[in-house]
């Protein structure tokens, strides 16, 4: 095979790896975005974040959430919640970040998959 | 109320499904750290190879032969036909002991704790609609709607469960489809006439919400990653696995892949067996 063909296609699979396992660390992101409160199910999105910021800044104590079942709940401590949502989005993509930086540090695929 | 998570494993001669229980439950205790049971047609075979002890409770099942045939991959260039037993599984209704059940497959790897939340949820029926392919290099429409005139798929792999009067009625409408398979396939326009219970669920939820789509199941957190049997399982390293995808459209050539804390539906048995081997054998 012509090597210059043979090092383009190299780098192919590097990039086909590379693609796969950025997409399958966005996807456990996303997973660990789901927040249960009282018997609901979230995912912690940057708007509602903001909407339960503005509801503590309103200085409302509870307020009615739609979950990601569409169902209305009810949330009774919502300076909990909201303390509670920041945390579990910041430690998630905190978690999101390291990884992929260091995902992308790999130049081989056997590193991007970890392989002895 | 009572909770616990659990399994059917009927072998076929050729699937070891009651050593991928054991696995299984291995993994729940630790990950769930709820108790299981198991329903199967070896229980000689269990209590001698594995004893009892991964097990909450063991429930003897009838031997039967199984009149389903199918092709087993084991990556995309080797196969095999042999039978598989998929039928009586809407019978988990009266045989689950608990209260609240989560019923899986024996093979759905269990890496993380995320169905944990099921139980504490106000959803009493909960299945997975959305899954992902890892590979994502093949169609995904076979999991969208169970024909292409049809209705919405619904993943039978997981299932949770409240003991509730709609859903004894739910699990019985399964029972019904399942003994009139070859009317309903023909009324939800399903052109192979193999049994599936993911078709059997998707055809009774579709009546169940009046005909149409609705919300009598909500889905369960996250989505259902999955790879099917021409993709091989290649590592397992805790909650760590490496997988050999199909590349598209290069048979028998894969990419690899490694997945970390997500829990996977494998459905190659045979590397799922062959990993599971080595698993006992470095216990």
């Amino acid at each position: 095979m012509d090597e210059r063909l043979e090092k383009a296609l190299d780098f192919s699979n590097y990039m086909l790896t590379l693609n796969t396992q950025k997409r399958l660390l966005a996807e456990k992101y996303q997973e660990s975005l789901i927040y249960f409160y009282s018997g609901s199910q979230f995912t912690i999105t940057r708007e509602l974040i903001t909407f339960v910021s503005v509801m503590v800044s309103a200085d409302q104590d509870e307020v009615v959430l739609v979950d990601d079942n569409n169902i209305p709940c009810l949330v009774h401590d919502l300076d909990n919640f909201y303390g509670e949502i920041l945390n579990q989005y910041a430690s998630a993509s905190n978690t999101y970040h390291t990884a992929y930086v260091n995902l992308k540090k790999n130049r081989s695929i056997e590193k991007l998959v970890d392989y002895d | 109320m009572t909770k616990g998570v659990f399994l059917i494993a009927k072998n076929n001669g050729f699937i070891d499904y009651v050593k991928q229980a054991v696995f299984l439950a291995r993994r729940i205790k630790n990950h769930l750290g709820m108790p299981v049971t198991i329903a199967t047609d070896s229980v000689d075979y269990l209590t001698d190879t594995f004893g009892t002890k991964d097990f909450d409770k063991i429930i003897p099942l009838e031997y039967s032969k199984g009149t389903n045939t199918r092709y087993f991959f084991d990556g995309s260039l080797s196969k095999k036909t042999a039978n598989f037993k998929n039928s009586n599984r809407a019978s988990v209704y009266d045989l689950s002991p608990y209260d609240e059940t989560l019923l899986m497959d024996t093979d759905y790897i269990i890496s993380n704790d995320l169905l944990k939340s099921c139980f504490e949820s106000k959803s009493n029926l909960m299945l997975y609609r959305q899954s992902d392919d890892i590979a994502k290099v093949r169609e995904e429409d076979e999991f969208e709607f169970i024909s292409n005139t049809s209705v919405e798929f619904y993943w039978a792999t997981v299932v949770y469960f409240r003991k509730t009067q709609t859903n004894k009625v739910f699990f019985d409408l399964i029972k019904h489809i399942e003994d009139e398979w070859n009317h309903y396939r023909r009324v939800y326009q399903i052109t192979s006439s193999l049994f599936r219970n993911d078709f059997a669920f998707s055809i009774a939820i579709h009546i169940m919400n009046g005909f149409q789509n609705g919300n009598f199941v909500q889905d369960l957190p996250g989505s259902m990653m999955y790879t099917i049997d021409k993709d091989v399982l290649w590592q397992l390293n805790g909650d760590d696995m490496m997988f050999l995808v199909e590349k598209k459209d290069y048979l028998g050539e894969y990419t690899a892949l490694k997945t970390s804390g997500q829990s996977i539906h494998v459905m190659n048995k045979i590397s799922l067996n062959r990993i599971i081997d080595k698993e006992f054998a470095d216990d």
